[in-house]
């Protein structure tokens, strides 16, 4: 049995179509989606190679901390799950999600949170803060007179890139600013300049460069290493009649932003510290701030994959990969796709929305 | 052995109305399913539109319905989709011309078993990419894309039909001139007519619902004939008008190609500060490689040179393309793959195609055609 399946890529925030090559319910490969409007089958390496995240390190089965980490029955699990939440009061709960989950996750898990009472919740988007502006399409990325880049746009977001290679094929005057000696998108920009460092952006911008900034031009702001310069940025360009794309890391981050609050790196640190009991989904924290996690009484980990913060958590509760699920992702233009699923989780392992459900019931909520 | 042509038709009446023209293609997949000579066929459905042809097995027969007629926005490739994941399969295959040419050459290179597969060819006039298409359709048609249901190259014209039964057609020279039309390396390619598949079927010299069929090889004459007497297909001798038409066509639209071929690989050729851009735009994503049905190495010279190459911003180009050029170009089929999927808009064919018709003049191997391996082959690869 062998099939080609339609889906986006989980891997970045630019929202490329690919297919699957699945064979006896396992993801073998990927195939060109040259249907898809976005990248007409082109990907970069991490696209096409996307397939391999549905086998790697996955969570099978739940499981609950005893003399260490042990396989349970959901049901065990679950129990474990409802027994501290309820144990504790609501302010002391807290629930963070990542950027790859669903919109219909998001949507979920905000109104279990609301149910419950619990106000410490957020995504987790690293260094970019909530935006809420119209940002420019990839349409009006091609057809711009005038692009200007921050961050190595080319190199990192390549099918992102590739609009800017189009307009510049259009005839677009291209200037990219970033902190290296060289990078790639500035290869291939008219001009590159470089700068100390990324807050010093607005200080040494060439002048001219902002006469150039008008409703036919697009700034494009990525790769940013903390969230104060990035809303910097933003807050200066918004001044000018520019559209504007800022580049988010994660395939649905927009989606995020647009349902629930946003949380800095700082926010993270700030709401460990007020919690108790902390409930992951999707989410690594343990990997940047274990420090942090210390001194919370109980962790629970929701998610696909074997991470640093299920091997420190108490309750391990095994989730779907995007392929898994069916529901939308909102990309770095704003632009929401579907998803379907394509492929069964592996062993126990559920639907997270699924989960959230069972969770709530549990605790006797309604969703 | 000599070739037979005929023209054919589905005997079930729905194959015959849901197929491109006349549905013996599938017909013919049915019955090689039915009978048990094959585990499955790979053939292409319609996903979401006419412009989204999905690569399909299809291991019931009750489900070839849902694979009838052509899809020209779908320049899918089937090579390396068997090579890798069916190779231990019975199987048929429905095959553009350089469907075919990637088979054969995977053949030779013992990466697919030619006695496992029956290679069912449809004639080519050249493929769509779809999102070209769409916007082609709505500015030089003035029409919605997403209301088209059917579309066809016939007699020179792109033909579009709408929900309503209305038709619209436009000169595909007069689209292909403003940038749009067929892919590039479509409108050089030379091989119209499969024949380095079983049988090659296709409109040309065909009577409406019917498809002419050229039988090529034994196996595709054993094919043709117990699908007749199974019942599965109606037969019967083209006209000699109907034979001489075809020749006439195909020799056109060879000479449309040739005349392709010295516009894009000759006088529109990039000059060398043109290639310097292109470079430049190169991620070393490997697009282009695993793209490539001759690419198929386990272990690619490319990723050791690479491995430890931190230096440059951009890959070298002599190294990164030339690795892959000195491996591969003699026997590029010119499919278009590469170019295709390479999210740089690098026109990777040109040059793989450019080398490879030199090499052919010089030496007279046809990629994908000629039986043996292009002499310049190393077996270090294999
Ligand atoms: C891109 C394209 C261009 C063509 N150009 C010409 C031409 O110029 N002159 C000519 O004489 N004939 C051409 N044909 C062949 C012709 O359209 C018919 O496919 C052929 O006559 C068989 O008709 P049928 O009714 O027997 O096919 P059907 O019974 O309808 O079966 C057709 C089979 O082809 C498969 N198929 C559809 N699209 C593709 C694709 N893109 N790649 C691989 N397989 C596919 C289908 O899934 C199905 O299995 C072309 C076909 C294609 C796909
Ligand atoms: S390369 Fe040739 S055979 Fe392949 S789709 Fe284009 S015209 Fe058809
Ligand atoms: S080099 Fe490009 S055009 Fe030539 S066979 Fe490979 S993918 Fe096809
Ligand atoms: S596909 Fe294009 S960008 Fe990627 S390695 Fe090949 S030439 Fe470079």
């Amino acid at each position: 049995m062998m099939k080609v399946a339609h889906t986006i890529c989980p891997s970045c925030s630019v929202g490329c179509g690919v297919n699957l090559i699945i064979k006896d319910n396992e993801a073998v490969g990927t195939y060109p989606y040259k249907r898809h409007p976005l990248n007409e089958g082109k990907t970069c390496r991490k696209g096409r190679e996307c397939f391999k995240i549905v086998m790697e390190n996955r969570l099978k089965e739940p499981l609950l901390r005893g003399n260490g980490l042990k396989q349970s029955s959901w049901d065990a699990a679950l129990d474990a799950v409802v027994s501290q939440i309820k144990l504790h009061p609501a302010p002391e709960v807290g629930i963070i999600i990542s950027g790859k989950c669903t919109n219909e996750e998001y949507e979920t898990l905000k109104k279990f949170s609301k149910n419950l009472g619990v106000e410490n919740i957020g995504c987790h988007t690293g260094s970019v803060p909530s935006v809420d502006l119209g940002t420019a399409t990839l349409d009006d990325v091609e057809n711009s007179e005038f692009i200007l880049i921050i961050g190595d746009v080319i190199k990192e977001t390549p099918l992102l890139g590739r609009w800017i290679i189009l307009a510049k094929e259009n005839g677009a005057e291209i200037f990219a600013i970033d902190k290296p000696d060289e990078t790639l998108t500035g290869v291939n920009s008219h001009q590159y300049q470089q700068v100390e460092s990324i807050s010093s952006i607005i200080d040494e911008i060439d002048s001219t460069v902002l006469e150039k900034l008008s409703s036919q031009s697009t700034v494009i702001i990525s790769n940013l290493e903390n969230g104060d310069n990035f809303e910097k940025l933003l807050t200066f360009f918004n001044q000018y009649d520019t559209k504007i794309i800022p580049v988010f890391q994660d395939c649905n981050s927009r989606g995020a932003m647009n349902i629930l609050p946003i949380l800095s790196d700082d926010d993270l640190s700030d709401l460990l510290e007020k919690i108790k009991v902390l409930y992951v989904v999707g989410d690594d924290p343990a990997s940047i701030m274990i420090e942090s996690m210390k001194n919370l009484d109980f962790i629970i980990s929701q998610g696909c994959m074997v991470n640093e913060t299920t091997s420190i958590s108490d309750v391990v509760l095994p989730g779907s990969c995007w392929a898994e699920k069916t529901g939308s992702l909102t990309n770095t233009t704003g632009e929401t796709q579907e998803i379907s699923k394509i492929l069964e989780p592996p062993g126990n392992a559920l639907d997270d929305q699924n989960i959230i459900t069972k969770i709530a019931e549990k605790m006797g909520l309604e969703l | 052995m000599e070739s037979q042509f005929l023209l054919a038709k589905a005997k079930d009446d729905e194959l015959a109305v849901r197929g491109e023209c006349g549905g013996a293609v599938s017909a013919l997949f049915k019955y090689l399913l039915d009978q048990d000579l094959v585990d499955g066929v790979l053939t292409l459905t319609r996903g979401e539109d006419i412009y989204d042809g999905i690569p399909t097995l299809v291991e019931d027969s009750e489900d070839i319905i849902s694979t009838c007629g052509s899809l020209h926005c779908a320049p899918t490739m089937f090579g390396d989709l068997i090579s890798k994941h069916l190779s231990d399969m019975r199987l048929a295959v429905s095959v553009k011309p350089c469907d075919a040419m990637a088979i054969k050459e995977l053949e030779k290179r013992h990466q697919i078993n030619e006695n496992l597969i029956y290679k069912v060819g449809l004639n080519c006039g050249g493929s769509l990419m779809p999102i070209t298409a769409q916007k082609m359709i709505e500015v030089f048609y003035d029409v919605d894309p997403s209301e088209v249901v059917k579309e066809e190259i016939d007699k020179g014209k792109f033909i579009i039909e709408l929900a309503d039964g209305t038709h619209k057609s436009i000169e595909i020279d007069e689209l292909e001139e403003k940038g749009f039309g067929r892919r590039i390396n479509c409108q050089r390619c030379e091989l119209k007519i499969p024949r380095n598949a079983d049988l090659a079927s296709g409109n040309w010299g065909a009577e409406p619902g019917w498809t002419f069929i050229e039988v090529i090889t034994e196996k595709g004459k054993k094919l043709l004939d117990g699908a007749k007497k199974g019942g599965y297909i109606e037969v019967k001798t083209p006209s000699e008008k109907a034979i001489i038409i075809r020749g006439k066509i195909e020799n056109a639209m060879i000479k449309l190609a040739q005349k392709y071929q010295e516009k894009y690989l000759e006088e529109n050729y990039p000059n060398i500060e043109n290639w310097d851009e292109y470079w430049n735009h190169c991620i070393k994503c490997y697009a282009c490689r695993d793209a490539c049905s001759l690419c198929y190495c386990k272990e690619c010279d490319l990723e050791k040179e690479f491995y430890n190459d931190e230096d440059g911003v951009v890959p070298d180009p002599l190294t990164f393309q030339g690795v892959r050029m000195s491996h591969v170009y003699f026997s590029c089929i010119n499919c278009g793959q590469c170019e295709d999927v390479c999210p740089m808009e690098i026109p990777l064919a040109v040059i793989f195609h450019r080398m490879q018709k030199k090499y052919r003049d010089k030496t007279g191997f046809i990629p994908g055609v000629s039986e043996e391996l292009p002499p310049l082959f190393s077996p270090e690869k294999e």
